[in-house]
């Protein structure tokens, strides 16, 4: 883990660099560019499955959105969690607009089949199964299991009550076993 | 294991073995930072004013050609008047070498005359085409856009020149045709 001082220093960094990109050093957004955006590359590849164009298209909106309201941040947090934020927001947005051509449903009423705790699994697997999830489940299970966020913090982010998270939480590892137990449907192919 | 919805050992090892960062393509630096320019949040630099003051000519010649051809192409017969005016406006503005008032009187001329074609436009809901129609809004914003742009070059402060130019982005990023599935094959 992190020592205590170098998220300091990472903070007391990126805003120098804010202040130098708000007197419009394009030098200064290009280092916080660099800095930030494979964290927000990833995200966003994740959260859209893996699409590639959508997540560029994602992260030039979420930087733009970004300098737009840089000059409002109150620097009580961390750049990269605001960072996030948005680019959970707009990557939301991508796929309402997306809307549900994509997308896989399970039904409400139909429990994935096959949910077995897995005792293997490859990560290259979890990788392709997680892309396979309707955008709901995908949205949770990756905040939560891959990115670490709390179950509180998710439903501020979502708009949701920490209850609905945790039931989309609890569904959507249920899918992902299904996906990857060994007579699935096919679904995670 | 105690519940059957945590996590196994195997599971939490994959989850934690998944990449937390990626590097997109290089390219898309460029295209942040042009994309910030052209919203007026990041400047656009020396050199690249200096390489738009060589392409104003060209600027004025592609907003001309978007004009003659909208003029020429849409509802002829109603549009005669406002083509012959627009024409002889251009040519007068291209030709022109004069006063900056000359240039302004012709830019005003024109503008008019753009703005009333648009009208008429309006009033033909009926008997104009969609496609004409939406050719028609194109070479409208187009036009707006490359005006917008010259004004936020006379006037790098100008905040509704800025604006609009927002606006214009903002909504070609809205509109920008659905991705073609580069996906990433998670093999």
């Amino acid at each position: 883990m992190n020592s205590g001082a170098a998220p300091d220093l990472t903070a007391e960094r990126d805003r120098q660099l804010a202040e130098r990109v708000l007197e419009g050093d394009e030098a200064a957004f290009r280092r916080l560019y660099r800095r930030h955006t494979p964290r927000l590359y990833q995200l966003a590849l994740r959260l859209l499955a893996g699409d590639e164009t959508e997540a560029e298209d994602v992260v030039q909106d979420t930087w733009i959105k970004v300098v737009e309201k840089l000059d409002g941040f109150r620097w009580e947090s961390e750049l990269s969690t605001w960072l996030h934020a948005i680019a959970l927001n707009v990557s939301r947005e991508a796929l309402r607009r997306r809307g549900n051509r994509r997308e896989v449903e399970w039904p409400e009423d139909d429990e994935p089949a096959g949910a077995q705790p897995l005792e293997r699994l490859e990560p290259v697997d979890l990788e392709r199964a997680i892309a396979s999830l309707p955008a709901g489940y995908r949205t949770v299970l990756v905040l939560h299991d891959v990115e670490g966020h709390t179950h509180e913090r998710i439903a501020e982010q979502l708009g949701v009550t920490p209850g609905t998270t945790k039931s989309q939480l609890f569904r959507a590892r249920r899918a992902v076993r299904a996906l990857l137990a060994p007579d699935n449907d096919g679904r995670a192919s | 294991m105690s519940n059957p919805d945590d996590l196994t050992p195997a599971e939490r090892r994959a989850l934690e073995a998944l990449a937390r960062e990626r590097a997109p393509r290089p390219e898309l630096e460029d295209r942040v930072v042009a994309a910030l320019q052209r919203g007026g949040l990041l400047p656009i630099p020396l050199a690249l004013r200096v390489g738009r003051r060589h392409l104003r000519p060209w600027l004025v010649g592609a907003v001309a050609a978007s004009l003659a051809l909208f003029a020429g192409g849409f509802a002829a017969g109603q549009y005669f008047g406002a083509r012959s005016g627009a024409a002889a406006a251009l040519s007068g503005m291209q030709a022109s070498r004069g006063s900056a008032a000359q240039v302004a009187a012709h830019a005003e001329r024109i503008g008019t005359l753009y703005v009333e074609a648009l009208a008429a436009l309006n009033q033909l809901n009926d008997s104009t085409d969609a496609a004409t129609r939406t050719k028609a809004r194109q070479v409208a914003l187009t036009a707006l856009g490359a005006v917008a742009g010259e004004v936020a070059h006379l006037a790098p402060d100008d905040p509704l020149a800025a604006a609009v130019l927002r606006g214009l982005n903002e909504r070609s990023e809205e509109q920008r045709p659905a991705p073609s599935t580069r996906s990433v094959v998670w093999f």
